[in-house]
């Protein structure tokens, strides 16, 4: 206690300085446009510091609620865009006298109450079941990326199969030269997965988006999954790809599950057949 | 002791108003601007605490930034100089400075000591003065232009009120 009080003794007239001196830098550069500009940049990565902290609290209070307006108008948006894109279809195929029905998906928006990411086999569950028109085998995208499939349903809810489930397998495509493999995880990294089936002739580059094939009815074609991180030679004639994933596993929270009408045709077909 | 404080106190309204009634408003050739008022905080006593000085420091630039719409900017070069001032005197000590109760002035030291005292003190304090207005080192030689041609035009404002201030001094 005596050793502080001798310090400040020592150094009160430094502190005067440069307290004094915070107070009138502070002051001028309060005052001025030009200079308030310039420090600015310089000082955001500070003062912003502070302002994120303080709304990370602020936000929470709204968290829930904006997260629920985003999801439902994300999902019209959605629903929309499949509409633009039935009528793109329908003018393209009309060309060739062709109607095809195959890739038309609309969306069901759902929240996640449950879902892990340290086992081999991990499974999430939705609190969304057959009442709003949930199947097994139905494809759950979140806004940026791939989630999984899901694998059972009841009336309220649905358990899914996440992507990061060494039981999974999942069509994906090479973006840029079209090649499609499948996608799976190893059970280590939460973060990655691994993408086979890619011939060594196609020229693959770290960074290079990896999306859905779109040759199941389970996912529309390009929706993301990730990003190419690392490849090697696997057996001679394919490769090895590590993808880490777009979406983040760990603070999943709303969801889409993806449903195909040509799941609904198959189905029916199926049915007359029994 | 009332005396000093008198004198120090008519001293700086005298600065002031030939600062901001006379100086600021010529702009000498576009360059210079002279800032005479630095002149209350280098005549204070040998033995004022740097505490003090800071204080003073502070307050004497605050008043020059409400005159000249700049807030901040002259106290900030007014608390650097009154930090640097003790390093200055300690640096250029005047060799008959024996007797702590003096201030630094020209007739109780040479003329030559009190020039060098005076050109160093403005300098520092036009220096940090200019270059906290561009606020750029881009334009780093037309900045230290105009701090080199005001540092020549305050000491040279400096050193005449200082000898017309010191001339009343001994006819009175």
């Amino acid at each position: 206690m005596n050793n502080i009080y001798e310090i400040l003794k020592r150094l009160y007239s430094h502190l005067l300085f440069l307290v004094l001196l915070g107070i009138s830098l502070s002051l001028y550069f309060n005052t001025t446009y030009y200079q308030k500009a310039q420090v600015g940049s310089v000082t955001l990565s500070i003062t912003g510091f502070w302002h994120q902290q303080a709304s990370r609290f602020t936000d929470l209070f709204s968290l829930r609620r904006t997260n629920l307006l985003l999801t439902l108008e994300n999902t019209r948006l959605r629903n929309e865009i499949e509409s633009y894109r039935v009528k793109l279809q329908a003018y393209a195929d009309a060309s060739r006298q062709i109607t095809d029905t195959v890739g038309v998906f609309s969306y069901v928006p759902a929240k996640v109450i449950d879902n892990s990411i340290n086992s081999r086999n991990n499974y999430i569950i939705l609190d969304a079941g057959t009442r709003k028109g949930v199947y097994k085998g139905m494809g759950v995208i979140c806004s940026n990326g791939v989630v999984g499939i899901v694998a059972n349903a009841n009336q309220s809810y649905s358990s899914v199969i996440s992507l990061l489930n060494t039981d999974i397998k999942v069509s994906a495509m090479h973006k840029k030269s079209g090649s499609f493999g499948a996608i799976s995880w190893d059970g280590r990294n939460y973060r990655r997965v691994i993408l086979d089936e890619i011939p060594l002739h196609v020229n693959v580059a770290v960074g290079d988006t990896i999306i859905t094939s779109g040759f199941s009815t389970i996912f529309p074609k390009g929706i993301p999954i990730g990003r190419v991180t690392d490849f090697f030679n696997k057996d001679g004639s394919f490769m090895e790809i590590t993808v880490e994933l777009f979406a983040d596993f760990k603070s999943i929270d709303y969801v889409y599950l993806v449903n195909s009408r040509a799941h609904d045709e198959v189905n029916q077909i199926q049915s007359v057949k029994q | 002791m009332t005396k000093d404080l008198f004198k120090y106190f008519g001293l700086a309204i005298i600065l002031y108003l030939f600062q901001f009634l006379v100086l600021s408003n010529i702009n000498l050739m576009g360059y210079a601007n002279p800032y005479v008022y630095v002149l209350i905080l280098l005549l204070l006593p040998y033995n004022t605490p740097r505490w003090l000085l800071l204080l003073i420091g502070f307050v004497v630039g605050f008043i020059a930034d409400y005159f000249s719409n700049s807030l901040g900017l002259h106290t900030s070069a007014m608390l650097v100089l009154a930090y640097l001032r003790p390093l200055i005197l300690k640096r250029w000590s005047f060799r008959s400075i024996q007797d702590e109760r003096g201030a630094p002035e020209m007739t109780n030291t040479s003329m030559e000591w009190f020039l060098v005292y005076v050109i160093v003190a403005v300098f520092i304090h036009h220096a940090f003065i200019f270059f906290l207005e561009a606020f750029t080192l881009r334009h780093f030689a037309l900045t230290l232009l105009r701090v080199l041609l005001s540092t020549v035009l305050s000491s040279f404002f400096i050193f005449i009120i200082e000898v017309i201030r010191t001339r009343n001094k001994r006819v009175a």
